[in-house]
């Protein structure tokens, strides 16, 4: 199969180039959007030839929006920041609890272990707005409405059936074999698993907490329902540039670009880890 | 600090000097118009305090929910001054509009005690009353040691402050005599035409009169004036489509949403002759003239689109055309307005209006204070000062309208706008039948409406099952 | 890395014993998820109920009659017909269009690799924010697809503000946003394949185009089952997305699971019917997973006795 002829090697870059236009044109169009004022977004034709400005990106950063009625203050970088906390915060908690349970899932058959490994992944079906609407009368009774710690437990919904599911996978690919002889030396299973099963599977781990990142990061109806403004992401806060003086296109564009570019840059870092944890852990299950 | 400022406002005060001069006055001390406003109410606030025990709050915080909006910043511009009359502390969330109200349902669905006052629209205390989460706020107004003397209830337009008023019976008459205020009225809309004079002069077209007038410009409007068309009116998926221009031209016509019974039974009235005429006219115009994609328009669209040009008309609120002939619009200063009635044969327009008011959570635990808040909010001194130095409009209280410095101010930049408002000011009132469904069937209206533009069904047809759906929906809910 | 010589680690103070140890582990987690089952079955309770938060006065034990109308309810039906279609159309094609990248860049090189990476960010965007970009280019007077279309002969195509397109609209998103998960997916099972089989393939002469249908399409099956199943889950519970573009409408055109469920809650407060449906689109999605996870492990042992 490493013998193309010419014409397919032509088809293909056709159709791979197609494939990146087709998916990498909303983001360049969106940056574009980003750079203009309003006026120049809302000619038409649409062009292409503008004078760039970076008036949207500081409006947003310093919190000053000057739309012609009244200059308004806006929180996006609050919304950045609480996007960052629960994000972290959440993947942090769901490894932390995941990452032990995978590990019992893999190594140990014990009596109901599929069943229990099974209910877990199966809060991934439920509907979130079922778990939801419930759970904001809940948190006004037991006092977790509008904190932190309440929304960043419900992330578990998203983050905890991710990291259990894709991290056991990873435990099972390990052979047992090091860890026995390990114990055998006479070491306890604490210093086992945190000496030899934890390194072993460190990829799948990165892999799982960075998609679980992803996912939390790029939640929308936790926070709305659940959490005050104060507490709100970036996915919830882009949607506040829209006021009643008009829309402001290019800031809603700057908003986007700012609130996609920490996951992007993210993925571009650790881009390895991503593409297994994609391909690897979801599928070996 | 500001010393010779507050003399010259304290001169004001006294009688002594015009609104006027009082404000070219500060201007010469350096004093910029946003500030005049701040501080001229600091010393009408002062006054205030002097007839009503306005610190028995003092060191207890209340804490708002608010939608994103020119009313809240002209509140937030001026809440230094409720701190320093009260000595209360205040703190506030705001969330955008597409995301407002499903918040306020999260919040006081869940019994939260979070909120102690938040914003709303009269529709909604059809749902929050009868469920429990805002108290009748007579309580307080009627309470001459919880209201102050100058607070001036009566001063509130009449149409206005009864539309937020209702007794809880499914169908009962707004403003009856046992209505509870489930809220008390903050800034309003009337729905009439804004529309660029420019464009309606170059295709040589006055300004429309009625319902087939306005279908005929605006089909001219879009006709010949490249990349423009007529009427920007909303469509979204919502019962926000029907409230503004539809309903009051509806109105107009002398049509209605609901029968009531003399039993009290709900019924559809969205299937008479009348209506279907109407709704026919109503979806031409949109298939001719409306917007490529009014079904995704909320009145931002339908606001944005009139003031970069792209639209000839609007048929929506007044207050939106206000916006749209200011700051950085293509179209500012080039917008006109005129009040509309539909119906050739009315005398005059019938608007239905949104009010944007203000509530108290029924949860609160400082229930006073709140109020204290409330009455300040909704009050002549804080209505004049965002009336005149911020864009609080419309105002609700007479006294503000016939404020020399307000009306003044509309006229140089906003020619027409008093006129309109003064004109269909007596026929504004909320045109909907208030009951607990009002959400499910004004959303299903919208919807039938965006099947009927987009041709999916015909008028007739489409609203026959919308009647039939409305009336099974009343039975289930015991209303029908 | 530790090693085997290290053995000077203190031994074990107390001994848990063997038989507890897994359950301790997983405790903790169960526990978080377990919590989440209450506001379940309260959710269970509510779809039981004549329950409309703005008539208190009303409510009541009503014991399924909230399922039962939607036997006769056009508007379930319709509801469950377009989540359903939704579903399997983003699925069908991101499968389809996933596959064809993947097979593209099957070979590891570095160009291939590159364009692999480029392709996931969409997959970085938040679906909420990947509708408000679609909005925007599909904006009537400035949008740039609105004007793509105007180019090729279609000024007047609406894109999610007509019935006729909406659908396309909202799929277009999803296809944009979710194929790249797919695409990974099968990409890495491409080239996990074993490469023996497509060897004796080619000695033996078959052709290519046979060695996908016969070789590659079996052995790739269980990768491609997972990866349906993902997107299948999410896709039939999509919310962000349709919300954020066209709320569900035009007319009822759009109106899945979710957004149906989530309106008739915060619009209507009619809990009772938010709940039944809810429930319903849940009962769907758990036989749909089901169905998945039981064929994908029969293809597992399958592929496991090969082995």
């Amino acid at each position: 199969m490493d013998h193309m002829s010419l014409t397919e090697k032509w088809l293909r870059g056709i159709a791979l180039t197609l494939v990146v236009l087709f998916f990498m044109f909303p983001i360049f169009w969106i940056v574009l959007m980003s750079l203009q004022t309003n006026e120049t977004i809302l000619r038409s034709p649409p062009s292409m030839v503008f004078e760039p400005t970076l008036k949207n990106y500081v409006a947003i950063i310093t919190g000053k929006l000057d739309s012609h009625v009244a200059s308004m203050d806006i929180a996006f970088m609050r919304n950045l920041w609480n996007s960052i906390l629960l994000s972290v915060c959440s993947v942090a908690v769901a490894l932390l609890l995941g990452v032990p349970a995978a590990y019992a899932f893999a190594r140990h058959k014990f009596r109901g272990s599929e069943d229990i490994a099974f209910t877990l992944l199966s809060f991934r079906f439920a509907p979130p707005l079922l778990v939801l609407l419930p759970l904001t009368i809940y948190f006004q009774d037991i006092g977790l409405a509008n904190t932190y710690f309440g929304l960043i437990w419900v992330y578990q919904l998203i983050c905890l059936p991710l990291i259990l599911w894709i991290v056991r996978g990873y435990f099972e690919d390990i052979s047992p074999d090091l860890e026995n002889a390990y114990r055998i030396a006479g070491h306890s299973w604490l210093s086992t698993f945190r000496r030899i099963a934890l390194p072993l599977a460190g990829p799948g781990i990165a892999a799982a907490g960075l998609l679980a990142f992803i996912f939390a990061w790029n939640n929308f109806i936790f926070a709305l329902v659940l959490a005050s403004a104060d507490k709100q992401p970036v996915t919830v806060g882009a949607l506040a540039f829209v006021t009643a003086s008009g829309i402001q296109y290019g800031q809603i564009a700057a908003a986007v670009v700012l609130s996609i570019a920490p996951t992007l840059a993210l993925a571009l870092y650790a881009q390895r880890y991503l593409v297994e944890g994609l391909s690897l852990g979801a599928v070996k299950g | 600090m500001y010393e010779k400022e507050k003399d010259l406002i304290d001169a004001f005060r006294r009688g002594q000097m015009s609104r006027r001069s009082l404000i070219r006055g500060l201007a010469a001390l350096g004093v910029s118009a946003g500030t005049a406003g701040v501080l001229v109410n600091m010393v009408s606030t002062q006054a205030m305090a002097a007839d009503f025990d306005w610190k028995k709050h003092a060191g207890t915080g209340v804490k708002l929910l608010l939608n994103k909006h020119p009313y809240t910043d002209a509140m937030i511009a001026n809440l230094e001054n409720f701190k320093s009359l009260t000595g209360m502390e205040v703190s506030y969330d705001v969330f955008p509009e597409d995301v407002y109200f499903d918040k306020v349902t999260a919040a006081l669905s869940s019994r939260s005690s979070e909120y102690d006052a938040f914003m709303t629209g009269a529709y909604m205390t059809w749902t929050y009353g009868p469920a429990g989460w805002i108290p009748d706020l007579n309580e307080w107004i009627q309470d001459s040691g919880k209201t102050s003397p100058t607070y001036n209830w009566e001063d509130m337009l009449e149409g206005v402050r009864k539309s937020c008023a209702w007794n809880g019976r499914p169908g009962g008459e707004l403003g009856s005599p046992d209505a509870k205020q489930w809220c008390v009225p903050w800034g309003y809309e009337q729905n009439n035409l804004a529309y660029n004079e420019g464009m309606l002069k170059q295709i040589g077209a006055s300004v429309p009169t009625n319902m087939s007038e306005l279908i005929e410009v605006a089909a001219k409007a879009t006709k010949e004036i490249d990349g423009v068309y007529g009427i920007g009116v909303r469509g979204s998926r919502s019962w926000a489509t029907i409230h503004p221009g539809f309903l009051s031209a509806y109105a107009n016509f002398n049509e209605k949403d609901l029968n009531v019974a003399a039993d009290g039974k709900l019924s559809a009235a969205m299937n008479t002759a009348g209506s279907k005429a109407f709704h026919a006219d109503w979806v031409r115009m949109i298939q001719e003239s409306g917007a490529a994609d009014w079904s995704s328009h909320t009145w931002y669209q339908v606001g944005t689109d009139l003031g970069a040009g792209k639209s000839a008309m609007i048929f929506d609120a007044d207050i939106l055309g206000y916006f749209m002939n200011g700051g950085g619009n293509a179209m500012a200063g080039k917008l006109a307005y005129a009040p509309f009635a539909a119906n050739p044969a009315a005398s005059a327009p019938t608007p239905n209006i949104w009010i944007w008011s203000l509530s108290m959570s029924n949860f609160s635990t400082k229930k006073d204070a709140a109020w204290y808040f409330i009455q300040w909010a909704s009050g002549p001194e804080h209505g004049l000062f965002g009336a005149t130095q911020m864009d609080f409009v419309n105002p609700v209280r007479e006294s503000v309208w016939a404020d020399a410095g307000f009306r003044e101010r509309l006229d140089k930049s906003y020619p027409g706008y008093v006129a309109m408002h003064d004109l269909s000011a007596p026929g504004a009132s909320i045109k909907f039948t208030a009951q607990p469904l009002f959400f499910d069937l004004t959303t299903e209206w919208a919807s039938s409406l965006q099947k009927m533009v987009a041709k999916e069904l015909p008028v007739d047809e489409g609203l026959d099952q919308l009647a039939d759906s409305v009336n099974r929906q009343l039975k289930d809910a015991g209303l029908g | 890395m530790a090693t085997l010589s290290d053995i000077s680690v203190p031994r074990r103070r107390f001994a848990v014993s063997r038989r507890a140890l897994p359950y301790l582990l997983s405790l903790p987690a169960l526990l978080v998820c377990i919590a989440i089952l209450v506001p379940f079955f309260t959710a269970v309770y509510y779809s039981l109920q004549r329950f409309r938060l703005s008539q208190p006065w009303n409510r009541g034990m009503n014991w399924g009659e909230n399922y039962v109308n939607f036997l006769s309810d056009p508007d379930f039906w319709n509801t469950l017909q377009i989540s359903l279609t939704y579903a399997f159309l983003t699925v069908g094609l991101e499968l389809l269009l996933g596959l064809g990248i993947a097979l593209l860049l099957r070979r590891r090189s570095r160009i291939n690799n590159f364009i692999s990476i480029m392709l996931l960010m969409p997959l970085m965007t938040a679906p909420a924010l990947a509708a408000l970009m679609w909005k925007l280019m599909t904006n009537p007077n400035f949008g740039i697809l609105s004007y793509f279309a105007s180019l090729v002969g279609l000024p007047d195509f609406r894109w999610g503000s007509s019935p006729d397109t909406a659908l396309l609209t909202v799929v277009l998103v999803d296809i944009w946003v979710y194929t790249p998960f797919m695409m990974i997916l099968l990409l890495a099972g491409l080239r996990s394949l074993p490469t023996q089989p497509f060897e004796a393939a080619a000695l033996d002469g078959v052709p290519r185009f046979q060695q996908f249908w016969r070789i590659t399409l079996p052995m790739l099956s269980p990768y491609i089952l997972t990866a349906c199943l993902f997107r299948l889950l999410d896709s039939i519970q999509q919310f962000d997305i349709i919300y954020a573009l066209t709320q569900g409408g035009p007319g009822d055109t759009l109106m899945v699971f979710q957004v149906e469920a989530y309106l008739n809650f915060f619009q209507s407060t009619n809990v009772g019917r938010s709940a039944a449906l809810l429930m319903i689109l849940w009962v769907v999605t758990y036989f749909l997973s089901y169905f998945f996870i039981k064929s994908w492990l029969r293809l597992r042992e399958r592929a496991r006795g090969e082995a």
